[in-house]
Order: structure tokens, then sequence, then C-alpha cells
């Protein structure tokens, strides 16, 4: 059960990472409009930003 | 320019920059009626922080916020504190203001539901992860779990609570912070409280097991708490941004351009802002009409579904009016423009809808007492409980003050009124009644007697033609002469020549020529004159049951005319008449018509022939008899019987209804709407008793199970929680 002694801390860490990188999604306004992500495949090149 | 004196021009600006989310009710020189959208409310108790912080400037003469959509509207002086004072001052206590035109208010909405999606998820991710290491604590059998192992899985919630402390738990301490600075007491205050206490008293556990706090940690409790509480917000917050959006829709139909008509036959593209009334302008198939106007060419399919509510089509030719907002779907249309900017009905609905939104419900100020009372209450009784504890079982005082302060946080009460008012308000616009005055959904449910006015309100303002013969009969064909009645009237402006072309194109006439009082005559392509107009100038022996006639020397046509009821009058009567209301006719017209359309309806109390005098007078009676009225008139002839109407309904079309004092408009001119109305007033008391009756009970329940030390902290969060999210959906069932 030692390993635990390293897997405890590590997914703490890892929840955090998670964490962090679901905030930067939010951040950034990807999850504004999300009808429109999904729309999006029908839409010219252009026309999809 | 040059020469203006810096004042005047500072001060002509900030009257333009005012001018989209401003009114002078009392003139330009008088006090300016502004609306704002507030950022960074949360909670019944910061509306009074807001207004007692902007009462104390200067030029301030009332401002009037409302929690549930977080709208500010604020009865000010420009002339004696600048726009950027208030806004300054708003900021000194914590809030950001912007003036209520779309744009930056939909920005600000944006980023504030980014921020709450963002604390929700931070809350609700931890959570879940620290319950994980929870577990072990909890299923594990006594000695499996070393101790060193245990004091790992703590450390590791404590390290993923404080995410959760310092950043989603925010709102709820610097909300507290500003309820405590301006002593009041809302929700924020035992909330904050309780999270900091069991924040602390974890702690303190973990890193001091043998000291005074004891050694129980309630990491996952006070993250499911906090993620509860923000869920609980994030679906108010979304409530509130559908009904901002709501408002925007019908502010944000107006296109950006319109075609302007010269008389050369030449056009221009003008902002809708420099249209002037009398100017003519080219509506395109698909653009939407930048002014009310009456359309002088063309014909077409119209959308008035911003007005109506109703998404068929409506059919518009020459003479009929459109509204500024509604939609022009095909044909080319030249309307010539009535009505602009603020006195269009669009802008008059918005204003409407924006005042009755700011408008804190009475009793929900009560209920604001009632919570500061309640909330100083419930932190004395935590106090005593947890000293009586700490007296009889030291190691359990904090846990059993936590538990009270969680278990009593008054959400639930604060939010029950307006959560069940705005979502019923919503629920009627979308049927074609809009309430000025969030207060009438209580009188409403009183009413027990409606009175309708005839003309205009059951009846349409127009006539249609009853009946059409020929005197003498000489094999004359009446249809015939019907339809060249119709051209010729299609050529005059006489309401009754309108009513009869009804919509139908003028025919080749000549010579056309009205008559001032008379009608209008005019020679067919034979070149014989025909007059349409009195009986009594277009034939020798008028029938006596004529109101207007269509001839030619002795070939006469006899027109009779009378008003046809709305669509939906007679099944909107018997509705009235199934949910046991009186239904009163109260009309000053010729009693014969009167009686002839309360049978039509099957209203056996009418009364005609009225004088405004004697309207006052007989709704007078009825309510010293204890009837509770709700009179229902255009708003225009009968506006003092109105004013004396319990509840007051106008029928909403034209400039009128921005300035009418009426409670509700009846936009869609659908009378059904107004026993749905009844109704649902009725049952949006229900909801807010059971809102009422559920939080008074939960409170009763719960607080004694805390104080006897039977309650977790995480059976308390997750109680309160569910009470906040109960009121909540319960008021949405009114949506349907």
């Amino acid at each position: 059960m030692d390993i635990l002694y390293l897997l405890i801390p590590f997914s703490v860490v890892l929840v955090l990472l998670i964490v962090a990188v679901f905030g930067w999604a939010v951040n950034s306004g990807q999850l504004e409009d999300l009808a429109r992500e999904g729309e999006r495949i029908l839409l010219d090149e252009d026309q999809g930003t | 320019m040059s020469a203006t004196p810096p004042s005047l021009r500072a001060a002509d600006a900030d009257a333009r920059l005012l001018a989209p989310f401003t009114a002078w009710p009392d003139g330009p020189a008088g006090a300016a009626l502004s609306q704002f959208q507030v950022a960074g409310m949360h909670c019944a108790a910061c509306s009074g922080i807001i207004e007692a912080a902007l009462l104390k400037l200067p030029g301030v003469e009332a401002a009037s916020v409302n929690a549930a959509s977080a709208r500010l509207a604020l009865r000010w002086q420009p002339s004696r504190v600048a726009l950027a004072d208030l806004l300054a001052a708003l900021q000194a206590v914590g809030y950001r203001a912007t003036p209520d035109v779309a744009a930056p208010a939909r920005e600000m909405r944006r980023l504030e539901s980014r921020q709450a999606l963002w604390r929700l998820f931070v809350a609700g991710f931890l959570m879940m992860q620290v319950m994980m290491l929870a577990t072990p604590a909890y299923v594990a059998a006594p000695g499996e779990l070393s101790p060193d192992l245990d004091q790992l899985l703590r450390l590791g919630s404590w390290v993923m609570t404080l995410p959760v402390m310092a950043f989603s738990a925010g709102p709820f301490f610097s909300g507290a912070w500003r309820q405590l600075r301006a002593r009041r007491l809302g929700m924020d205050v035992p909330v904050a409280i309780g999270i900091a206490v069991t924040f602390v008293a974890s702690t303190g556990a973990l890193f001091d097991p043998a000291g005074p706090l004891g050694h129980e940690v309630y990491f996952d409790s006070l993250t499911m708490f906090i993620a509860l509480l923000l869920l609980a917000r994030w679906f108010e917050l979304g409530a509130r941004h559908r009904a901002a959006e709501a408002l925007e829709a019908v502010a944000g139909a107006l296109p950006a351009a319109a075609e302007r008509l010269h008389d050369d036959g030449s056009s221009e593209r003008v902002p809708p802002e420099a249209l002037r009334p009398g100017e003519r302008i080219r509506v395109a198939a698909g653009e939407a009409f930048a002014a009310d106007g009456r359309i002088v060419e063309g014909q077409g399919w119209v959308n008035e579904a911003l007005l109506t509510g109703e998404s068929a089509p409506v059919a518009k030719a020459a003479g009929d009016e459109v509204v500024a907002g509604s939609l022009n779907l095909d044909g080319v249309l030249v309307v010539t423009v009535q009505r602009v900017g603020a006195d269009t009905t669009a802008q008059g609905i918005v204003r409407l809808m924006q005042q009755a939104q700011s408008q804190r419900p009475l009793a929900g100020g009560m209920l604001d007492r009632v919570a500061a009372g309640f909330t100083a209450s419930v932190l004395l009784l935590a106090l005593a409980a947890g000293l009586a504890w700490w007296w009889m079982e030291p190691s359990r005082a904090v846990a059993v003050a936590v538990a009270v302060l969680i278990v009593t946080c008054p959400c639930a009460l604060t939010l029950a009124a307006p959560a069940a008012w705005l979502t019923a308000s919503g629920a009627l616009a979308r049927r074609g009644l809009l309430l000025a005055d969030l207060s009438a959904l209580e009188r409403l449910c009183t009413v027990d007697t409606v009175v309708f006015d005839k003309t205009g309100t059951l009846s349409e303002d127009r006539l249609r033609l009853r009946r059409h013969w020929v005197q003498g009969a000489e094999g004359a064909d009446a249809d015939g002469l019907l339809a060249a009645a119709r051209s010729l009237a299609g050529l005059s402006r006489h309401p009754h020549a309108q009513a009869l072309a009804d919509g139908s194109g003028a025919g080749a006439w000549t010579a056309v020529r009205e008559v001032a009082g008379r009608g209008v005559e005019a020679r067919d392509a034979d070149g014989r004159l025909w007059r349409l107009g009195a009986p009594a100038w277009v034939g020798e022996r008028p029938d006596v049951q004529a109101r207007l006639a269509f001839g030619s020397g002795d070939c006469v046509l006899w027109l009779d005319l009378a008003e046809a009821p709305r669509a939906d009058a007679a099944e909107a009567v018997a509705a009235l008449y199934g949910q046991g209301r009186r239904v009163r006719l109260l009309s000053g017209d010729q009693p014969a018509a009167v009686a002839r359309m309360a049978a039509q309806l099957g209203i056996d109390d009418w009364r005609g022939g009225a004088t405004p005098e004697s309207k006052l007078a007989a709704l007078r009676d009825w309510q010293s008899r204890g009837e509770r009225v709700l009179m229902v008139g255009d708003g225009i002839n009968d506006a003092p019987v109105l004013a004396a109407a319990d509840v007051r309904v106008a029928m909403g079309q034209g400039a009128m209804l921005a300035r009418s004092a009426a409670d509700a408009l009846l936009v869609s001119n659908r009378l059904m709407a107004l026993p749905q109305a009844l109704a649902l007033a009725q049952k949006t008391r229900r909801v807010l008793r059971q809102n009422l009756a559920w939080a008074a009970l939960y409170n009763l329940a719960c607080v004694p199970l805390a104080l006897a030390g039977w309650l977790p902290p995480l059976a308390a969060g997750l109680g309160m929680a569910s009470s906040s999210l109960f009121v909540v959906l319960n008021a949405q069932r009114l949506n349907r």
C-alpha cells in the first residue's frame, strides 16, 4: 500500500491541473456558445470562426 | 461650434448619452428616469445597499433595485450630479452598473455567466475529488486505515478545499462584507460565517488534532455546501439572464438603417433616429420597420410576433398601420412614418417592461425585512447553541453552531416571491399581456368582476359591413354594386370608407372629389357620376337603416356598417363566466348597439349610453358593494374610469400605451389572455404560498435538529441548498 503515498499527492496535483485547464477553456470563451460549436461543421471555413 | 461654452457642450453630450436608457416624465427640465443593469448582485439585501449608496448623492430622488432581475431604476437630476459620479458611487460599494442599452449589458451578462460557471466548476469538480479522498475514512473498518495515510488523505482534501474557499466562495465573503458594512443582514452573512467557521475548525483539527477544535474535518461537506449554493445561484442567474434577453429581443428588433424616400423619387439610407414623422420610407422584404407608420403603397405579410406573440403573419395593405420592430415578410412596402424613437409602440413596451422589472415588489421588501430579522436571530441562536454545547460537550460545540448557521440560511425565504412573480410576468408576456406593475399580479387574484368597454375593447376598432341591399330592386346587381362601392371607397380616407374598402384595391375612377361631411364622388369609365357617402346625399329617399349609400341617380345601394366583436370575445366572456366571475359591459355607445353586442357575446349585465361620469359612478357603486373590479378599456377615452378600477388593463396599440396608467397592457388584443391571466395569478399566489410554507416548514423542522446536534453540517448544507432549488424550480412551473 506504500504506493498510495505517491498516488494521493499525484492525484491531487492532477486534479488541480485539470481545474487549471478547464479554467483556461472557460476564460477563453470556449463554452460561451455551445450550439455554435456543433453547427460549425456546417459552415464554410471562413464563417466558422 | 467653438463658441459654445464647454459646460453647455458637456450637458448636451450628456443628454445625448442618456437618451437610450432614460425617460423624462416631467419634461426635459425635470427629473430623469434612467434604467441600469447592475452586476455583482446576488441577494435581496444587495438592493438595499445600492439604494442607500445612491440616495446619499445630491440630485438622486429615488432609486429602486429589483433583486431578481438586477435592474436599477433611478430618478435623478442630471443637472445636479454627473452620470460618472453615480457609477463611481456604485463602484465604491462594490457593484458595477451599465446603462441598460443592449450591448454593454449583454457583455456584462456574458462575463457574469462565464465567471459563475468557472466558480461552479471549481467548486463542483473539487467537491467530487474531496469526497473521493474522504470516502476511506467513512468506509474503513477500525484499524484498517493507518494514521499516516488518514492524515495524508485529510491533507489532500485540505489542499483541494483551498481553491474552493479562496475563489469559489469569494462572492459569499465579499457579499457578507458589503452587507456588514452597510449594516444590513442578508443571506450572505450566515453563509460566510458558516463557511469560515467550518474551514477554520477543520483546519485546526487537521494540524492540531489534540487542540480545542476537535479532530473532525468537514472538508467534504464544506465543498459540497459551496457547490450546491453556487448551483442554485447558477439557476437563478440563468432565469435572470433569460428575462433580460427577452427584453432585449424587443429592444433589438429595430433595424440599423432605413431607406428614406424623397419627393423626387430618389432615396437614401439613414439611421432610424434621423427619421421624422411624415417622411416616407421604403421597406424591402425581410426588413424590419424602423418606425411606426401607415402603409401607403404595396401589400404584403407582416410578422408582428414582437407585439402579439402570435407568429402567424398578418396581411397588410395600403392604409394599415405597422409598428416598429415588426418584420416585413414579402413585398416592398412604402410607409409614412407616424411615430419614431421613444414614441414607438415597441419602445413604449420596452420602457414599461423595464419599469416593471426594476420595481421591487412590495411584499419583496417586506420579505427582506423578515429575512434580516431572521438572520439576526439565527446568529444569536448559533452563538447560544455553540456556548451551550461548549459547556456540555466541547468537542461538538463547533459542529452544532456550524450546522445551525448553515441550515437556517434564509435564501429560500428571500427568493420565494421574486422568483414566482418574475416567472409569472414572463409567462403572461408570452401570451400578449404585459404587466407594467408586478404587484398587479397580487391584485388580480382578488378580482371578481370584469368590466369591459365596448368600442375598441370587445369590438374591433374598425367597422365591418353588416348588410347591403338595393332599394326598388329593379334587377340591380347588389353584389356588383358593392364591388364598385368598395373600389371607390379605397380612394377615400374616411374611416367608414376605409372599413368598407377593407383592403381591396382602388378602381379606375376619374375626377375623384371628396366632399367634406358628405362623402366622395367620382366618374367611372363611361363618365357616369357616382357618389359614396351619407345616405341623404346619395339617394333622394334615404333608407333609415342605412349608414352609407352608393349610387348614381336612381340606382342606389344601401349599406349598413356595424362593429364586429373581436374573434375571441365570446370565448373569453364564456371563460370568465366559467371561472365564476361577473362580467359587465359598460359603454358610452347607443343602448341598442350595446344590447346587440351584449346579446352576441352572452353578457347579461350591460349598460349603454353612459357618460364618463356615470361610468365612474357605476364603477364606484360596484366597488362599494365589495366587488373587486378589473376594468378593460382602450386606455384613451375611459382613462378616469380605468384609473378608479382595482386592476386596469388597457388594450395596447399606438403611442398612448406608453403614457397610460394601466397596470397591464393587452398588446396582442386577444381577450382570451384575460381569463388566462386571472388563472395564472391564482396559480402564482399558490406557488408563492407553497414557497413560503416550504421555507418556514423547513426551518421549523431543521433548526431544532441542528440545535440538538443531530444534524451533521453535510446534511444541513444539503437541506438548505435543496430548499433554495425547490423554491426556484417551483416558480418555474408557472412558465408552462
